[in-house]
């Protein structure tokens, strides 16, 4: 029994090369948003953030020395 | 299933070999392979290897910008920690009074010895004082206690009788107490007696219009320490 190969190379050859190309765009814009991704995310933790929360030093003396003058029993 | 043939298998082989060459050697075909084969190749590298180097030299830099960022945050915390410290020191012997104007459990006793003691400096005579149902501390609370801090109050519907000069410095003064006292409403009933025969705090010369007043006050004071009001109805199931 013989068998007759017939190789279409036009077509086939566009195929892959469409594949290749979608593949190679699919990988490229991955690669682009993980980095655009690892770019806007934090790297401190929540705990840290929660220590660095701004403190205002001032105290209000004013109230304390209204509650001074008033009158306690 | 049938033994393997090499033999057999080996020409079949052959000629598809051979039946591919004349399509290999064409000049198109080889410029298709190549460029199949280099977007493949850059795709397949892309991916294991410049992703992931591209990746920590992202994460770095970011890392590097995030912890500088966090030092002076940290900085400006520590300079805010050490004034808050300093004025901290200036006030902590007058701090008592915040407690006494808003503490930490209901203390009626103390808020009721308040309006005693105004009241008799005021020559005004409380006649009828009542308290509702209270936690007398925060652990009576127990799981009603929210864990944010809040403001909580009751209220205390009490009488005075008095000359109406007496009764109008006393009400005055209510609000010039340091433990927060509001009054929510007063019903005034005046009635023409002589002072001296109404009431063993007044002064037996004066003489005036006697007035009776019945006040709801509000008394103030603080669960776990924040600044958050409680609506009427809150108030209502914190007194339960």
């Amino acid at each position: 029994m013989t068998t007759k190969f017939a190789v279409n190379s036009g077509g086939t050859d566009r195929d892959l090369l469409l594949i290749s190309v979608f593949t190679f765009f699919t990988v490229s814009l991955w690669v682009v948003f993980e980095v655009l991704k690892t770019m806007k995310t934090s790297t401190v933790s929540q705990a840290t953030t929660q220590i660095v929360v701004p403190l205002s030093p001032k105290i209000d003396t004013n109230t304390i020395q209204v509650l001074l003058n008033k009158k306690q029993y | 299933m049938a033994p393997f043939d090499y033999k057999k298998e080996y020409d079949r082989y052959k000629r598809y070999y051979l039946s591919m060459e004349p399509v290999l050697t064409k000049p198109v075909n080889q410029a298709y392979t190549a460029i199949i084969f280099s977007f493949l190749a850059v795709s397949l590298f892309g991916w294991y290897a410049i992703r992931p180097t591209v990746q920590t030299i992202v994460t770095l830099k970011r890392e590097i910008a995030d912890k500088t960022v966090l030092n002076k945050q940290m900085e400006d915390k520590i300079s805010a920690l050490i004034e808050a410290q300093a004025t901290f020191g200036d006030v902590e012997q007058n701090l008592g009074v915040i407690t006494q104007a808003l503490p930490t459990s209901s203390d009626p006793v103390t808020a009721i010895a308040q309006l005693q003691g105004l009241a008799q400096e005021s020559n005004v005579t409380i006649t009828a004082l009542s308290l509702p149902s209270l936690p007398l501390s925060q652990k009576q609370i127990g799981k009603q206690q929210s864990p944010s801090p809040t403001i909580v109050s009751f209220v205390v519907p009490m009488s005075v009788t008095g000359t109406y000069a007496d009764v109008k410095n006393f009400l005055q003064s209510i609000g010039n107490l340091r433990r927060i006292i509001q009054i929510n409403s007063m019903v005034f009933a005046p009635r023409t007696e002589r002072m001296s025969q109404a009431t063993e705090s007044a002064t037996p010369q004066a003489t005036g219009t006697m007035v009776t007043v019945d006040l709801k006050l509000t008394v103030y004071y603080m669960e776990s320490g924040a600044l958050q009001p409680k609506t009427s109805q809150q108030e209502g199931e914190s007194l339960l």
